[in-house]
């Protein structure tokens, strides 16, 4: 198959296209642009979820490696030498502690039992964006005692009756409000609301924060233990490195990276979105196989005398059958490009109106890889779709195809 | 230029034997515009799908130019149409997405002696010969038939083939067109000595043959010089 061959071929393909049907052509690109639409979105969406989850829970529960109490132990011990180790490592941007005490939250005639986690407010900054997601009033600062910061929806909204309520709230709780703590020690406090924070991570705006000088009043001691040890690896230092340099150096606590408490908690999980993202990629491409396949099976048929006569006037098989193969790629060309432009579309629109659950939310989460990957398969798929009619009539002696 | 010797095409339909052709045996001298000539049936379309390679005969041996044609394999057959040959259809056969230019320079666009230039310069020539060069950007459908056949006929001589072979050129046209489309024939064959084989089955279409033969279930049964 020479140079010319080739280009007689496309000249035939282009033409066909170009001057034939119009609505056959439309129809067929926008079947392949939806396909692809429909094997990238599924996709891209469970990224989303997955990439949601993932950050949210590095961003407020794990920072990038999570220290916990070894197996039989309530706390994390000795919380200043294992801070002030871990924090010396050299894969360590900082490391900060959280410590968790359940507590009774008292505000006018709405009672709510609330987690409070103490935190060191200036080191939570360089592990959690929490500080960046006040909606209301003020992050803790070290020292501050008496004040603590709530999740909107502990907050809750005045104007929303407690029967309609998604999850029991404090009925609307303002910046500056007093409320009333009764941590299961027995202690209790009134606290005045310094801020309101909504981070999209249940966990954590189910929860309030206060100062670890505030717990220690609490407490009634130096609190020199903790729930768990937040860990944030510095900029090019994988998790595993992390975890595995803390382990070598003798922390002696379990030390998990988000993966593996990911895997524990939601590997489940994310094999069915595997299995689903599976399902709909070859539901997507069989359709696609199929319709080109009859989109150039009809085309053929409908132009065996023609085919007939091109073979008559010296035209080669390859020739012929070349040509309905560029039809199908430019077709699966101008499918694919269309398919991106309306995943882009759905990305854009996504990104304004993401998926919001209690527990996370989610926008399409494409990768230039992703793209590639499932337009290359489309392409695959739409190559042998088209050549395999291609190829059968191609084959047909001259006679049988111009009696046709 | 052409010797056929005992040719014969069995068509088999469950157990009926046809016998489309039935012992052929015929020469054809280069610059000959011969007719071939029969009432329906007799033959004539097999005969001249066998001498322009588009059907394998059951038996018997076709030389054109010196070439055995049963020794050539697929892809040779398809070159030598391509280079040696030229067809009218009955049906004009035109690619309908294609303009009246790229109809015509099609089999020139293959040939791998010809460049751009040539087949481009070649087609308008053509075109220019037919009167056709005003429509070179219509398509086949928007000319009448008569017009659709000079088309094809250009598109058959573009390459300058050894023998050009027409079924039943005029069998869709009126005797205005038909006549043109003869006229057209005969300057050819007068002015570029181009070998013509022509099926026909109109009478009159013999007055612009050299030679006839005829053909009757398979046979031939006559073959003289026109007027004999």
């Amino acid at each position: 198959m020479g140079k010319k061959e080739l280009k007689v071929a496309f000249l035939l393909a282009l033409r066909s296209l170009q001057r034939g049907s119009r609505s056959s052509v439309i129809l067929t690109v926008l079947i392949i642009g939806m396909c692809f639409t429909n094997m990238i979105f599924l996709p891209s969406l469970f990224n989303g979820i997955e990439q949601s989850i993932t950050k949210q829970l590095v961003d407020y529960e794990v920072g990038n490696v999570l220290v916990s109490p070894k197996s039989g132990d309530q706390y994390v011990n000795d919380l200043g030498g294992t801070l002030a180790l871990i924090n010396g490592l050299p894969g360590v941007e900082r490391a900060t502690p959280h410590y968790t005490e359940g507590a009774t939250f008292t505000y006018r005639q709405r009672i709510l039992g609330v987690s409070v986690r103490a935190i060191m407010p200036e080191d939570e900054t360089y592990v959690s964006p929490l500080y960046t997601k006040m909606i209301a009033g003020d992050y803790l600062g070290n020292g501050d005692t008496g004040e603590i910061i709530i999740g909107k929806p502990v907050a809750g909204d005045a104007n929303i009756r407690p029967e309609d309520e998604y999850q029991p709230s404090l009925g609307g709780v303002r910046v500056g409000d007093s409320v009333t703590v009764a941590y299961a020690n027995g202690f209790t406090r009134n606290y005045r609301v310094k801020g309101i924070y909504s981070t999209g991570w249940s966990e954590a705006d189910s929860a309030a924060y206060v100062s670890w000088t505030d717990m220690e009043q609490v407490l009634g001691k130096p609190l020199d233990q903790a729930s768990t040890i937040t860990v944030k690896a510095k900029p090019g230092y994988s998790e595993t490195f992390v975890k595995n340099e803390l382990i070598q150096y003798g922390v002696a606590d379990t030390v998990q990276t988000t993966t593996d408490l990911l895997s524990k908690s939601l590997g489940t999980a994310f094999q069915s979105f595997a299995i689903i993202n599976l399902v709909s990629l070859i539901v997507s491409i069989i359709i696609t196989t199929v319709v080109l396949f009859i989109v150039i099976t009809i085309k053929t048929l409908n132009s065996r005398r023609q085919i007939g006569i091109l073979k008559a006037i010296g035209v080669d098989k390859e020739v012929i059958m070349h040509n309905y193969g560029f039809q199908v790629i430019i077709l699966a060309i101008l499918g694919i490009i269309l398919g991106i432009f309306l995943t882009m579309l759905l990305a854009v629109y996504m990104t304004i109106h993401p998926v919001v659950t209690p527990a996370w939310s989610a926008t399409l989460y494409l990768t230039p890889m992703d793209i590639v990957t499932n337009s290359l398969i489309l392409f695959v798929a739409a190559l042998v779709a088209g050549y395999v009619p291609a190829y059968q009539v191609s084959r047909e002696d001259i006679q049988t195809a111009m009696r046709a | 230029m052409i010797e056929i010797e005992n040719l014969q095409k069995i068509y088999r339909m469950g157990n009926v034997e046809v016998r489309a052709l039935d012992g052929v045996t015929l020469g054809i001298e280069k610059g000959e515009f011969l007719g071939v000539m029969g009432a329906s049936g007799s033959g004539k379309t097999t005969l001249l799908h066998m001498m322009g390679l588009l059907d394998e005969p059951t038996s018997g041996r076709i030389v054109i130019d010196s070439t055995e044609i049963s020794h050539l394999n697929d892809y040779e057959k398809t070159m030598f149409r391509l280079y040696k040959l030229g067809y009218v259809f009955q049906d004009y056969a035109l690619v309908p997405d294609l303009t009246v230019m790229e109809n015509v320079s099609l089999p020139g666009m293959l040939r791998k002696d010809r460049t751009e230039k040539e087949y481009r310069e070649a087609s308008i020539d053509i075109l220019t010969k037919i009167g056709l060069i005003d429509r070179q950007d219509h398509l086949p459908r928007e000319l009448s038939g008569g017009q659709q056949q000079r088309v094809s006929i250009a598109r058959a001589i573009v390459n300058k083939p050894d023998i050009l072979f027409a079924d039943e050129p005029c069998a869709n046209l009126d005797t205005e067109n038909s006549r043109m489309v003869l006229d057209l024939f005969r300057e050819i064959n007068e002015e570029m000595k181009q070998t013509i084989v022509m099926v026909s089955h109109e009478d009159w279409h013999k007055e612009y043959f050299h030679r006839i033969i005829r053909l009757q279930d398979g046979k031939v049964v006559s073959d003289g010089k026109c007027g004999e």
